[in-house]
């Protein structure tokens, strides 16, 4: 399997070597023989059928469930499963749970913001200012005096990620984290996301939406069975369409269309695939005949109306 | 429920200090029920209502409806008290009924009356904390004053649960209802059995995903949370203690009078 990261001198924020997980009761593993390494900062998108292992996999990076076999690392250094090692790796990796209400348990926004922070042993009047400056950042400052009842999904779904970054994490890990969202609320969330990135910090995101994978990540993670099928940058993921079938993915809408042009002769067989609508927009606009028959499209209407 | 948790967060008494106002409702309630005075009742029971009205802006419609549940009770309680069936006649009233009175003695009445009151009054003390204190802040005067932890925690979570619960089973019946579960009364009861079952195979899943979560932000056994501080003002503080100091002084007048 071709390793993206293998030429290159990476930092490792997560390793994962040969990880066996099955829950009790189970015949079938969650977690079977899983391996993977993660570089510092980097953008990960996992994706997967239901069942394939994903949020369990980000269970262990948190240390709530161990794994039967194998073992993880955070920059550089294994886990250990006692109360300060366990201390030491939550610091670090942050979850955000798919549906906040498992998440949000607290009476207030406020309230719920402040609980890690003081369980990382942060002083009170120390933790009111995390608080206060991560509520802003998120523009969260009018609702934290709500009961977490009354938020909307949107609303919650911000409030379980701030509960995450009041803690100062450097991995965070989102299990799903638009799933049952508006466009708008997506839209939010996704924008924290990218400035998330932007820090600095290393995201782990599972999703199901392929487009938003392959324009956000640097890394795709395909998973079936709990093991990773293939991992890769996003360009080497959606063009392999023996491995999207096996993982019943579908590729994303840019690279259809860039595969239909190709065929139809428009694009070139030598063009490098998109990264994103924008880079298509760019391959198409870059050739005489496109141009001309835009321009000839934008003119098409005054003719009808001529005539 | 929910609808006095929301009157709550509306009141416009909600951003006064949550200590201030658990303090002033909570001596109050004592001194009415202490004193048992018709007098310190009444004036207890009127300024709630004005300040639960006028200063915390909620409807009086909305308040009147709220305090009419607890007199229906009242009234039928106090009835037993100040009617008598005898053959004599008592000093306040007098029903003749076939060779029977249908009576009541004015020390019944009165007693009947302050009872009344009494009880109206600590109930208006109660829905003036209600209705301007939200959980949130009255768990953090809780936590300020040291109540045990545990009992906290536990106010906490069933607080937080109540509405997550509810919002389930809400959910189960529209979906029980879109399938005609509620069709008639047998239908309705093995619906509303099946609900509770599956309510209570969701409710354990969702408090091990909750001691998850919990566990990925360091718990340590512990729920150790901040509150908003909005500090008693003198003004306040001067106020109340005026308030209760006056109600003593009443009770007293009333007990020696």
């Amino acid at each position: 399997m071709k390793e993206y990261e293998m030429d290159q001198k990476q930092e490792w924020a997560v390793e994962a070597e040969d990880i066996c997980f099955t829950y009790e009761g189970n015949d079938v593993p969650a977690l079977d023989h899983f391996s993977l390494r993660i570089a510092r900062g980097s953008r990960v998108a996992f994706m997967g059928g239901n069942g394939s292992g994903k949020s369990t996999f980000f269970l262990c990076l948190n240390g709530i469930r161990r794994p039967d076999k194998g073992r993880i690392m955070i920059d550089g250094k294994p886990f250990s499963y006692t109360r300060k090692g366990l201390l030491d790796v939550r610091r670090k990796t942050g979850i955000v749970f798919q549906d906040p209400d498992d998440q949000l348990f607290s009476a207030s926004v406020y309230e719920d913001m402040s609980f890690g922070v003081l369980n990382l042993g942060m002083g009170e009047a120390q933790a009111r200012q995390a608080v206060e400056h991560t509520a802003e950042e998120l523009g969260l400052t009018a609702l934290l005096d709500r009961p977490v009842h009354a938020l909307s999904g949107g609303q919650k779904k911000l409030a379980a990620i701030a509960d995450i970054l009041v803690m100062g994490p450097e991995i965070v890990i989102l299990d799903e984290p638009a799933a049952s969202l508006d466009q708008m609320h997506t839209d939010l969330v996704r924008k924290v996301i990218a400035e998330l990135s932007d820090k600095g910090i290393t995201v782990l995101t599972a999703t199901h939406d392929m487009d938003y994978a392959y324009e956000w990540a640097d890394v795709i993670v395909v998973m079936k069975d709990g093991k990773v099928l293939r991992r890769g940058t996003p360009r080497e993921v959606c063009t392999d369409r023996k491995l999207l079938e096996q993982a019943h993915l579908k590729p994303p809408v840019v690279l259809e269309m860039y595969e239909s042009l190709k065929k139809s002769g428009i694009i070139s067989a030598g063009e490098e695939p998109p990264g994103s609508v924008e880079e298509l927009k760019k391959i198409l606009t870059g050739r005489n005949d496109v141009r001309k028959g835009i321009s000839e499209m934008e003119r098409t209407p005054d003719a009808e109306e001529n005539n | 429920m929910i609808s006095i948790d929301q009157l709550a967060y509306q009141s416009a008494l909600r951003q006064n200090s949550a200590a201030g106002k658990m303090a002033y409702a909570w001596m109050t309630l004592v001194v009415c029920v202490a004193g048992r005075s018709l007098e310190v009742s009444a004036a207890a029971f009127v300024v709630n209502g004005f300040l639960v009205i006028r200063k915390g802006k909620i409807s009086p419609l909305r308040y009147g409806k709220m305090l009419l549940v607890p007199l229906a009770f009242l009234i039928l309680g106090t009835v037993a008290i100040i009617v008598n069936i005898s053959e004599i006649p008592l000093d306040a009233f007098a029903i003749r009924l076939r060779g029977w009175y249908l009576t009541g003695s004015r020390a019944g009445v009165r007693k009947g009356l302050e009872l009344c009151a009494v009880a109206m009054s600590a109930v208006s003390c109660l829905y003036f904390l209600a209705l301007s204190t939200p959980v949130t802040d009255m768990l953090g005067v809780l936590r300020k004053i040291h109540l045990p932890s545990l009992l906290i925690e536990l106010m906490l979570l069933i607080y937080r649960f109540i509405f997550v619960l509810l919002d389930t089973a809400e959910r189960i019946m529209t979906a029980q209802k879109c399938r005609l579960g509620n069709r008639n009364l047998s239908t309705g009861i093995r619906s509303f059995g099946m609900m509770g079952s599956a309510l209570f195979i969701r409710s354990v899943k969702r408090a091990g995903a909750l001691y998850d979560s919990m566990e990925a932000r360091c718990y340590d056994g512990e729920i150790r949370v901040l509150s908003r501080e909005r500090p008693v003002r003198k003004k306040e503080i001067l106020m109340i203690g005026a308030w209760e100091i006056l109600l003593v002084f009443v009770t007293l007048w009333s007990i020696m009078k």
